[in-house]
């Protein structure tokens, strides 16, 4: 196995835009870590609202000025960039997860569970994400018997974003791992773990799964920057994350109506998503060609 | 001589169908046709023909990969039924199978020893120690190194490979060995040593052996009975040697003649094999091979022949079913 | 052929009907029904009022008896009333679409105006610097988000050169119709199209590049090329024909992204459109239209699949509709 992924990590390295957004992403994720620490060191408070500092420039002790409320923004991009790259992660994790379980089943049970698996699947792909998310974010959780723990506060804000985003997310797995196993389940390893008595589960799992593998972490990577771009629309429309939890999405929920008065503030967390969307995707497809490079158009040394 | 295992009037039937909603059956695919055959303990019978014949498939229901459409099946004396193959785990135990392909037998993401020790995990076969010794001794005796029980399957030859194979395929000490074309995929000169592993497995531990090729070189030094296919039906079943010696249906008569022997010289006279096989989704009427035989009369287009003694144990499935000589 | 028709025709008016319970269970989920809204906004009625009402219009009904009796209004053409707009569903609802349709068309047709030559080309002369730039655009097309993208634009164009207009659909007092009206609002129109294009523009690029590689690497067009074809008829007559089939499956596939980007892009240009319109009826709880135009929306979803599946069947003669069962 190490001499398989020896060969997947050169042909990796040789992407040179995926690897350098693998060390932006790095970069960008110590960054945002380290913000308790730059917020230490600024001598500023994320949180603090001072009404006389309002639209500050950038100028010492504020690297990148204040917003409307007088908040530090270098803090609050920091801040945001935490809190939009776990949610975005916890996501992506989450739906691979559902995509897998339900790939799996469809694929090697076959049958009337595949059919009924990928109707349901067609049918949320057909779907208008972005209206349906919208919705999802509006009901009203003390509807929902089982969800009413989840109030309006910001806390819950996070769980119901990764949760909606979640439900929807899931098909793009789900059908690739349906196809890989739908290929497998004829291989012949597949047939003697049968023939030895192996139950569906652990054909799934030690058999299927672990030969899928490539795909998923790919798609689960590509997955990501949209995954973002869903959080940070929502938010931006007041519908995701709360405040004072800072999220790239919901500091830009004032900017259209500030934009004559101080462009930079929508100018920088745009700018931050952009990039971490960009870079997510490059890393993608860097990992694509290096895990499975007949899939995209980069092999070389082809007539 | 008890029979192990016991296969009466065993067909297997897929549906071909269109697409879509409502896409209704447009044709029937009979890979198994009515075949009856047994395997006796501690011997080895060889199943013959060539691609398509339906061998492959005959094997996977013979292994309750496949649900029979039609017939049963029973292994020591006791039915097997098609419906709910998971019953049959305990039976599983004593029926295991050895694949073509030593590239897409083994998974990939495997150990050798995960993959050797995985019919004893899901049987659950002794403790961790026990598999692992037991994992030992069965390298040992295939003729693999220990040592090597941490590699993946990539690291192997392609005799390695069906080494380890076998191997798994004995770690629950079967009783009978369904091996489809097992060294068909390999070198001639790694071909000799599987085989002669195989039949010394088989004087040591009492094994018998299903055992599928198209190879008449290898079935020649391999079985004990002779079964020839031919579009998913057996056609002649005899003893290895009268079948060698005396040929009684056409079809075998014409693959003896084409073995390409070493040495050159004449070939013996008698026409080749002309034609092609047929489609299996629309197969000649009465019998059918009648298309290709040099036998062929009207009866053959309208009657299809059962399978009838010729002489003793051998049996062939044709009106003018003659012992001649290849 | 006809049989996967009607096949996929039953499956879509299925899929239809099932996302209609969906989207109408949704939506019975949001907070407040109309009669709460109501009581808010009158504090003269009392909750006997309040329930009165509610048995009065049915809302006191379990979840099912009300879809269907939903369904079986709609079904006879009752669309229910819009309560924000105080006018039937339909009459808001249709000129909104023809709105959308007209933004989602254009942006639709400038992506496909830049994206096929410019994939094809990429294609063509692949691994080179142009190649990778063209591929950085395009992947930062789809990466950008479309509502910061508005936003900068309209800083640029609105806010500070000063060229174009920050939203709306026309200027107050030009003549509707009549070249004037025209250009009026060709000029509204330019930086919304831009905005909900660059997405479609970085998606489409991206993959007329690869299935152009994918074809051009095939042995038929070694062959052609062998046979002494000029390079350009090998391209034309051969590679493109191919590489265009699952080309037209991938547009009518992303109609369903298309609202969802139209929805923001509208929305950030108060353009009167269908995104808008389910936008502002979600958020004012104006349940009977955000109800009808989510389906309209998913309806037009569904029939672009369907066209899709079709065209792919259609062209690509290497399907066949018969196959086997079992392995």
């Amino acid at each position: 196995m190490s001499s398989m992924t020896r060969l997947a990590a050169r042909r990796f390295v040789r992407h040179r835009a995926a690897l350098a957004s693998g060390v932006l992403l790095v970069l960008m994720a110590l960054a945002a870590g380290a913000a308790p620490l730059v917020e230490m060191l600024l001598g500023v408070d994320g949180n603090e609202v001072d009404l006389l500092a309002r639209f500050g420039a950038a100028g010492p002790g504020h690297p990148l000025g204040t917003d409307e409320l007088g908040r530090d923004v270098l803090v609050r991009l920091l801040f945001g960039g935490q809190v939009s790259l776990i949610v975005a992660l916890i996501t992506a994790f989450s739906a691979a997860l559902i995509g897998a379980v339900i790939g799996l089943s469809a694929g090697y049970y076959g049958g009337w569970i595949d059919t009924l698996l990928m109707r349901l699947t067609d049918g949320v792909i057909a779907l208008p994400l972005l209206p349906l998310l919208i919705i999802l974010a509006a009901v009203d959780m003390s509807k929902i018997p089982f969800l009413d723990g989840l109030d309006d506060s910001a806390a819950s804000s996070l769980y119901r974003i990764v949760l909606i985003i979640t439900l929807v997310g899931w098909t793009t797995v789900a059908r690739l791992v349906r196809g890989a196993a739908l290929s497998l389940r004829t291989r012949e390893y597949v047939l003697a773990a049968r023939s030895m008595g192996a139950s569906g589960l652990r054909i799934m799992t030690v058999h299927i799964l672990p030969n899928v593998m490539s795909p998923i972490i790919v798609a689960t990577t590509l997955s990501v920057g949209n995954i973002i771009l869903f959080e940070s629309v929502l938010s931006f429309l007041g519908l995701g994350i709360q405040p004072p939890i800072a999220s790239w999405g919901n500091m830009l929920n004032n900017a259209q109506e500030l934009i004559y008065e101080a462009p930079a503030l929508a100018f920088y967390p745009g700018m931050a998503i952009f990039l971490t969307v960009i870079a997510f995707n490059f890393l993608g497809d860097g990992l694509q060609d290096a895990l499975d490079p007949k899939a995209t158009g980069h092999e070389r040394g082809d007539s | 001589m008890t029979a192990l295992l016991e296969a009466q009037g065993l067909s297997k039937h897929f549906a071909i169908r269109g697409v879509g909603l409502f896409a209704k059956q447009i044709g029937t695919l009979r890979a198994v046709d009515e075949v009856s055959l047994t395997i006796e303990a501690g011997r080895c019978l060889a199943l013959v023909g060539e691609s398509g014949c339906g061998k492959t498939t005959l094997a996977r229901c013979l292994a309750l990969l496949h649900r029979p459409s039609a017939g049963c099946i029973r292994f020591d004396g006791e039915m097997v039924y098609g419906d709910n193959l998971n019953k049959y785990k305990a039976i599983r135990r004593d029926i295991q199978m050895v694949f073509q392909d030593p590239y897409g037998a083994l998974n990939p993401r495997m150990t050798v020893a995960a993959i050797i020790a995985e019919p004893l995990n899901i049987h659950s076969v002794g403790n961790r120690r026990e598999r692992a010794e037991r994992v030992v001794e069965l390298m040992e005796s295939v003729g693999l190194s220990p040592s090597l029980a941490d590699r993946y399957p990539h690291e192997f030859s392609g005799g390695q490979r069906q080494r380890i194979g076998i191997a798994r395929a004995l770690a629950l000490r079967p009783r009978l060995i369904i091996a489809d074309e097992p060294v068909s995929a390999l070198d001639v000169s790694v071909q000799s040593q599987v085989l002669n592993l195989m039949l010394d497995l088989q004087d040591d531990l009492g094994l018998s052996y299903l055992f599928i090729s198209h190879d008449l070189a290898v079935v020649e030094h391999m079985a004990d009975t002779v079964a020839v296919m031919y579009l998913g039906r057996i056609v002649e079943l005899a003893p290895r040697d009268d079948l060698f010696a005396s040929p009684a249906h056409p079809y075998t008569q014409a693959l003896l003649r084409s073995i390409p022997r070493p040495g050159g010289g004449k070939r013996t006279p008698g026409a080749l094999l002309g034609g092609e096989v047929p489609n299996p989704l629309d197969p000649p009427s009465g019998c059918p091979f009648h298309p290709r035989c040099p036998r062929a009369a009207d009866i053959c287009r309208e009657a299809r022949p059962a399978l009838e003694t010729v002489a003793g144990d051998h049996l062939a499935a044709c009106h003018f079913k003659e012992a001649g000589s290849p | 052929m006809m049989r996967y028709i009607a096949g996929r025709l039953v499956e879509t008016v299925v899929a239809l009907a099932v996302m209609s319970f969906l989207i109408y269970g949704l939506i019975g989920l949001m907070p407040g029904d109309p009669i709460d809204i109501m009581v808010q906004a009158d504090p003269n009625l009392t909750s006997a009022d309040a329930a009165r009402l509610k048995a009065l219009y049915g809302l006191d009904k379990p979840l099912v008896e009300r879809y269907f009796n939903w369904l079986e209004a709609a079904l006879q053409g009752d669309f229910g009333y819009s309560r924000v707009h105080n006018a039937p569903v339909l009459e808001v609802l249709l000129p909104r679409l023809g709105n959308s349709l007209l933004l989602m068309g254009l942006s639709f047709v400038l992506a496909l105006l830049v994206a096929l030559p410019i994939g094809i080309y990429s294609a063509l002369r692949p691994y080179g610097a142009r190649d990778y730039a063209i591929n950085f655009v395009a992947l930062a097309g789809i990466s950008i988000p479309v509502f910061w993208f508005a936003l900068m634009l309209i800083y640029l164009f609105a806010v500070e050169w000063k060229l174009l207009p920050a939203g709306g659909m026309r200027s107050l007092g030009v003549d509707a119709t009549g070249m004037e009206g025209l250009l009026d609002r060709a000029k509204y129109l330019v930086l919304p199209v831009l905005a909900l294009s660059a997405a479609s523009i970085g998606g489409f690029t991206r993959f007329v590049r690869a299935s152009t590689m994918e074809t051009m690497r095939h042995d038929y067009i070694r062959t052609a090329r062998a046979k002494g074809l000029s390079e350009r008829r090998v391209v034309l007559k051969h590679g493109l024909s191919n590489a265009m089939i699952p080309v037209v499956t991938i547009i009518a596939l992303s109609f369903g992204s298309l609202f969802s980007g139209a929805l923001i892009t509208e929305t950030m240009f108060s353009y009167l459109g269908m995104g808008k319109l389910i936008y502002d009826s979600i958020l004012g709880n104006d349940y009977n239209l955000a109800l009808i135009s989510l389906l309209f929306a998913t309806l037009i979803t569904l029939i672009a699949n369907l066209a899709a599946d079709v065209c792919y069947a259609w062209l690509d003669p290497r399907i066949s509709y018969s196959g086997g069962s079992e392995p």
